[in-house]
């Protein structure tokens, strides 16, 4: 009874050391069995000759394509005690067939493959049973598989080339393919048996013990995973290599498949992205098509299985399992499993001794990120490869090419101040690229505005010189509109001009530097237009639209020009001309009313607000969840973002009368801001200022219409227009200074005054007010005040005529002739250069 | 043109109107055999002045509009050629001479825009996420993620429009030019397998032309022909480099590699962001070796037998092996056994971990019931992290509490945005609101209210006040917004009363971590 017990424990002892592959254990096992009362010296022959080979190719591993070790001493006396365990036939069967797998592996190792293949037609492979067998036994099945199929290659190879037939090829493929899916059972139950005894251990810590040593695969069960789907991709078909893919990836997961899974994952994940597209899918769930484009024409074969076996390894399964409807949605998900486990393997030392490790995690790393990028950079999923890159940064340190992968995407997600900080980085990183501080420059002057941040940027590019190349240019046109931006937001005259005087050398610079861009032209245009240089810009703007004939912003610039000379017809029909091109431009559209306004009388100027709006509703509308059963609305704000992105060219701050960002009008703008701040926080993953446009452009339209109302004397409707307004932002200083023109039209001084008075404290420099301002002031006899105001607008800008006709007014009033005269003459000058709406309402952006 | 070419097009122009509806699939199986067709078509595109063009046009058309797959996927072959040509016309503002194509490329456009019933087509696709079960995982492996707002706002699947809904154009203006090119180029880039190597040829070097177009490195590349830029648009380029992608790795690399260049070129030039991300990406991902071109069109997809082992020594930091130590550093005083420490770091790895796994050994904790004497502090402490390790169930549970309240804001802010477009689309249009715009405000309202019981029962009300003024003010916009319509003013109000709730909960997540770590 006690002999029995011992030698059942003694043979579950031997049984968990082949199964774990302790090699080093089996010699003292087996002489244990040798001593046992009922000896089996056969068996421990076996041991013995298994446990030897095992040790041998540990330490002379076998290199696929080397030539075959051929006989060494330590491999004779491994077929000695195979021959010998053999010889006597006591053996029981399973035993049997056991040596003879070694047999047949021992006779591949020494290049015997014929004799190998005899050994395994004689033994019958697919008989062998895969229920209810010892674990090691199945690694010993799935090592025949393999040893099989490479036996089978190098018979054939040896036959003459490109004789190989169809079938031989699918018998090789067959035998991997069923050793790989033996493998993976067979390391699915090893890791069912290390967790059962690492459970009934307390206490232990996981990281210490035999239960955490990773399992070494060997060079037969790393062939059987592996070599069927390397044929596959050699013989161009994809088709059932993709299968392949899935089948290993479909497996539960296993401790030492981790790596391999990565790998998998990611060249799937490859193929998916490189090899297909979105007609040639088909999800792991279905049946591959015949007749693929993917598959070479000219080696046709059946695209489907045609084995089977009687234990698979356990497959994710659940009722609710996501499987991918497409190639993005599954190249996707097989990138984030391969990102978390690159991820978490990064390794973040940075002494020297693992220098070599750091490379090498940091470059698996980073080609799952570049995939990434390029599965969601098709699919404009920016924001959540912001989010991906951003994981990646823990590890990056110095890696200059996820630096600037991570800031581009910030930029493509809208994140434009984080965006700034990472750029600057990379300029540290790789100073001698001056795309990247034109990438800064262009944020800085875009939403940001911070210019002089923007400044510092620019500079850089141009202090590079003659090695920045084609960039050069645009590195003067960067400072340029940094210049020509400082010089709108300046409160100072003299200031102004000195950045006026720059921002035209500069733009003049790089016109000179690279004179087929249209984009030099015109914003040399635009700054020479600014300084009321009226037929220098003219000549520019041509130029410009001779390079770019459909160029919204010079179109708009040119009518702006004709308009300074009074042409108002020939402005309008270039409004219309560049209407043509692009019906909806509200930019282009608010001239326009402006322009029929004077030609055309007011009725013309509220169809055009009619039409607008209709515009308006049309553009927006298509996002209207109106059908609000087609999806998640999260689907429609997708939609609504990316219509706003390609038909808005609206400023993002701008104002209705001065147009483009000044800094104050960003001030009175955050009010504005402010109150709809949580409207667009809400939707956290839209850019914060992109919601916002839509309303802005509505509210635009209906001051709009109330200001051609109040142009006719109807202040009812002008109020009515103006509440539209108010109703989105109550706070605006737009809509606050239309109700005091309204009042004024109305006669209620005292309430124009007060409406203007509030306008003011929104926004201190808007200068339309302050003009209105002072002249009821003027008109109320209090003189000293409205001079006052009317000096500061002059200061904000120098070149409103009416202001400085209004100024004359109130010095003439107070009895200062001389100086009234002198502003009279200004007004006078100016007047005679000035366009229908400030040039500054185009848009200055890089 | 050769007289032979021509006859080859003019062949195939009186075969297919001669061809009765029945015989088009078969007719559509044989194309391919036309070897030298293709080429002789590739000709009269090429020549924007030869007669031939016209009537190439038009049947091209009606091969797309005959719904045979087949047959459109011939047609869309000469697109990126077409493309081309239309582009190098439109910089030079001579609109008439590309009438046809111009149609051509319009026609296509407005029939892929919209599904077989007529109805504006939206492509969408599902973004896959860790926390959800797939075929290929199980989240309980990845215990590792972090319990991050955005992580839980992602959990579970969202779905994502990338194209579409596109209104139906029936000219080109300068506005909308790219957007239907843009549209092209994705039904393009989804047939890509099914194309000819010439096809994906014409794609390269047109990519590269126009993207050099009036640039110094015209010249470099030796092109003459137009000397203005052609306008872009980043959509556009990044379409462009898909397609260049799939060239570069089927048998087309050396094109490809040269047109990706000239896009990326293009796009520093441009500082387009997404290009040069999608670029960029490629470019660093290019295997070290040059792609050989080969010849017989067999693909450099290849992949070989990678250890399985793990080539990185167990003795370096990586990401994983730290997670306890960071803990570490911060808690030492509060610590007191290494197993207090694995409990803190369970609540950091988030509720993703309830699994036993034996994969990632900081996430185990083996709990000991008797080594667990701890102050009432801390029990508490350990309450407020969710004691998942201990009963599963309540992890689950409060995970799905977690879920609720995330999804809660989301919902709501949806249904607010619902209800401001409404709004304003209402008074625009000056009409009466319909029945549903009620129904979705008093939705609203009803999830601002759940929300706001789960949300005080968990961690009272001292945020509130810092949160309710600037709420309050945005509020008020809100309800100003829809002073007009009573009913509506009603839903707004209520909004007023409700929204600091939200914005408490906002922050739910990253509160709980804070009680659990401190």
């Amino acid at each position: 009874m006690a002999a029995k017990k011992l030698g059942s424990r003694l043979e579950t002892e031997i049984e968990r050391c082949r199964s774990e592959g302790q090699w080093d254990r089996i010699p003292d096992l087996a002489k244990q069995l040798s001593a046992k009362p009922i000896a089996n010296d056969d068996l421990a022959e076996l041991l013995l000759g298994e446990a030897k080979l095992q040790q041998y190719l540990k330490e002379n591993p076998i290199k696929l394509g080397a030539s075959p070790h051929g006989t060494k001493p330590r491999l004779v006396e491994v077929r000695k005690h195979l021959v010998a365990a053999l010889d006597r036939g006591n053996l029981k069967p399973e035993y049997m067939q056991e040596a003879n797998l070694l047999l047949a592996k021992l006779n591949y190792i020494e290049g015997e493959y014929r004799d190998a293949l005899s050994i395994y037609s004689r033994v019958a492979l697919d008989d062998l049973q895969l229920v209810g067998i010892p674990v090691y036994r199945l690694s010993m099945i799935a090592e025949a598989y393999a040893t099989k199929g490479l036996c089978l290659e190098k018979v054939s190879s040896l036959s003459p080339a490109n004789s190989r037939h169809k079938d031989e090829e699918q018998e090789i493929i067959t035998c991997y393919e069923k050793s790989g899916d033996i493998a993976l059972l067979y390391l699915q139950e090893v890791e069912k048996v290390k967790i059962a005894l690492s459970t009934g251990m307390q206490n232990r810590s996981p990281k210490s013990g035999p239960a955490s040593q990773e399992q070494e695969l060997g060079f037969f069960l790393e062939t059987g995973l592996q070599r069927a789907h390397v044929i596959y991709f050699k013989n161009g078909n994809l088709t059932r290599g993709i299968g392949r893919f899935r089948e290993i990836l479909r497996a539960v997961e296993t401790r030492t498949t981790q790596n391999l899974r990565m790998t998998i994952a990611r060249q799937l994940a490859e193929i998916l992205l490189r090899g297909m597209c979105e007609q040639s899918y088909w999800n792991p769930l279905e049946d591959p098509p015949h007749h693929s484009p993917l598959d070479d024409p000219l080696r046709q074969t059946s695209n489907t299985k045609d084995y089977a076996l009687s234990r698979r390894p356990k497959v994710y399964s659940g009722e609710n399992i996501f499987c991918p409807q497409e190639n993005t949605e599954e190249a996707l998900l097989l990138l984030l499993i391969s990102e978390s486990m690159a991820n978490r393997d990064a390794v973040l030392s940075r002494i020297p001794e693992h220098n070599n490790d750091r490379i090498i995690s940091l470059q698996s790393a980073s080609i799952v990120y570049d995939l990434l990028t390029i599965a969601l950079g098709r699919r404009g999923q920016y924001e959540m490869l912001s989010e991906c890159l951003e994981r990646a940064m823990k590890f990056v340190f110095e890696e200059f090419h996820l630096w600037y992968q991570f800031a581009l995407s910030l930029m493509a997600a809208g994140k434009s101040a984080r965006a700034v900080r990472v750029l600057k980085e990379c300029i540290r990183l790789k100073p001698d690229d001056p795309t990247i501080p034109l990438l800064a420059v262009k944020l800085c002057i875009g939403t940001l505005h911070w210019l002089e941040e923007g400044e510092r940027f620019a500079k850089l590019v141009i202090d590079m010189g003659e090695k920045a190349s084609e960039f050069r240019a645009k590195g003067y046109l960067a400072i340029g509109l940094v210049y020509s931006l400082r010089a709108t937001d300046a409160s100072l005259r003299g200031v102004q001009e000195e950045y006026q005087r720059k921002a035209l050398g500069a733009f003049q610079r790089a016109q000179s530097l690279s004179p087929t861009d249209h984009l030099a032209a015109f914003y040399l245009a635009l700054q020479l237009a600014v300084s009321r240089q009226i037929p220098e810009a003219l000549g520019y703007v041509r130029q410009a639209l001779q390079l770019q004939g459909d160029d919204v912003h010079s179109l708009h610039l040119l009518a702006l020009l004709l308009s300074a000379q009074k042409h108002y017809h020939d402005a309008l029909n270039i409004i219309e001309m560049a209407l043509g091109e692009y019906p909806e431009n509200f930019i282009l559209l608010f001239t326009k009313v402006k322009l029929e306004s004077i030609c055309r009388g007011p009725d013309e100027a509220l169809l055009t607000c009619k039409h607008m709006l209709q515009i308006w509703k049309s553009c927006y509308n298509l996002t209207n969840p109106s059908d609000s059963g087609r999806g998640s609305s999260l689907l429609d704000r997708t939609v609504a973002d990316r219509r706003q992105l390609n038909t808005m060219t609206l400023p993002d701050f701008s104002d209705p009368e001065t147009g483009s960002v000044h800094a104050t009008s960003i001030a009175a703008s955050r009010v504005e801001q402010a109150l709809s701040e949580v409207a667009s926080s809400l939707q956290s993953s839209a850019p914060k200022q992109g919601p916002l446009h839509p309303w802005m452009t509505l509210a635009q339209i209906w001051l709009h219409a109330a200001e051609v109302y109040i142009g006719i004397g109807k202040p009812s409707e002008a109020t009515a227009c103006t509440q539209e307004a108010a109703n989105l932002f109550p706070m605006s200083h737009n809509v606050l200074f239309m109700k005091g023109q309204i009042a004024e039209l109305r006669g209620n001084v005292d309430e124009a005054k007060r409406w203007y008075e509030e306008a003011l404290s929104i926004s201190p420099t808007h200068v339309k007010t302050m003009q209105r301002l002072g002249l009821i002031l003027h008109q109320l006899g209090r003189y000293s005040l409205a001079e006052k105001i009317l000096r500061d607008a002059v200061q904000v800008n120098s070149t409103a005529h009416d202001v400085w006709n209004c100024l004359g007014e109130v010095l003439q009033a107070q009895g200062n002739d001389d100086a009234a005269t002198e502003c009279f003459l200004t007004a006078l000058e100016l007047e005679a250069t000035s366009p229908i709406l400030p040039f500054t309402v185009i848009p200055r952006t890089l | 043109m050769i007289a032979m070419e021509q006859g080859i097009v003019e062949e195939w122009l009186s075969e297919f109107k001669a061809l009765p509806e029945t015989s088009i699939a078969s007719y559509a199986a044989s194309l391919k055999d036309k070897s030298s067709l293709v080429p002789a078509l590739y000709k009269v595109i090429r020549e924007t002045q030869n007669e031939l063009l016209e009537p190439v046009c038009h049947q091209l058309f009606e091969f797309y509009r005959s719904g045979d797959v087949r047959l459109q996927r011939f047609t869309l072959q000469f697109l990126p050629e077409f493309i081309w040509c239309y582009l190098s016309v439109a910089v030079n503002r001579d609109l008439h001479s590309s009438g046809c194509i111009e149609a051509l490329l319009l026609g296509i456009y407005n029939l892929e825009i919209v599904d077989k019933d007529g109805q504006s087509k939206v492509l969408s696709f599902s973004i896959p996420s860790l926390s959800k079960p797939s075929m290929y995982h199980e989240p309980s492996t990845f215990g590792s993620l972090a319990l991050t707002e955005g992580a839980l706002a992602k959990h579970g699947l969202t779905r994502v429009v990338y194209s579409g809904p596109h209104p139906q154009r029936e000219t080109f203006t300068a506005q909308n030019r790219f957007e239907v090119l843009t549209v092209l180029l994705l039904c393009y880039n989804a047939s890509l397998s099914y194309l000819s190597s010439m096809s994906l040829q014409s794609l390269c070097r047109v990519s590269s032309r126009i993207s050099i177009c009036g640039f110094p490195r015209q010249n470099l590349r030796r092109f003459r022909g137009l000397t203005n830029r052609m306008p872009v648009s980043s959509e556009f380029l990044v379409q462009l480099i898909t397609g260049i992608y799939y060239a570069l790795y089927n048998g087309e690399s050396e094109l490809a590699c040269k047109a990706l260049d000239d896009v990326l070129y293009r796009a520093q030039l441009e500082l387009y962001p997404e290009p040069l991300l999608v670029g960029n990406a490629i470019k660093s991902s290019l295997p070290e070796g040059a792609l050989k071109s080969n010849k017989e069109g067999a693909r450099c997809i290849q992949v070989e037998i990678t250890p399985t082992s793990s080539r990185i020594s167990r003795n370096a930091v990586t990401s994983m092996s730290i997670r306890g130590h960071r803990w570490k550093r911060h808690d030492a005083l509060d610590l007191t056994s290494p197993e207090e420490l694995m409990e803190i770091s369970e609540v950091d790895e988030g509720f993703c971990s309830r699994a036993p796994s034996v994969a990632s050994p900081p996430v185990i904790v083996i709990s000991n019931s008797s080594s667990n004497v701890k102050t009432p502090g801390k029990s508490q402490r350990r309450l407020g992290g969710g004691k998942a390790s201990k009963e599963r169930e309540s992890s689950t549970e409060s995970c799905k509490d977690h879920l609720s309240r995330k999804q809660a804001p989301r919902a709501m802010s949806e249904n607010l945005e619902l209800l401001s477009i409404k709004r304003l689309t209402l008074t625009t249009s000056q009409s009466l609101p319909k029945a549903g715009s009620l129904s979705l405000a008093r939705t609203a309202t009803a999830v601002f209210s759940k929300s706001f019981e789960q949300v005080s029962n968990v961690f009272g009300v001292n945020n509130q006040s810092s949160s309710a003024n600037s709420i309050a003010t945005d509020a008020n916009r809100y309800s100003a917004c829809s002073l007009q319509e009573e009913k509506l003013a009603y839903g707004a109000d209520r909004v007023e009363h409700l929204s600091p709730n939200h914005q408490q909960k906002q922050r739910s997540p990253s509160i709980s971590i804070q009680l659990s770590s401190d």
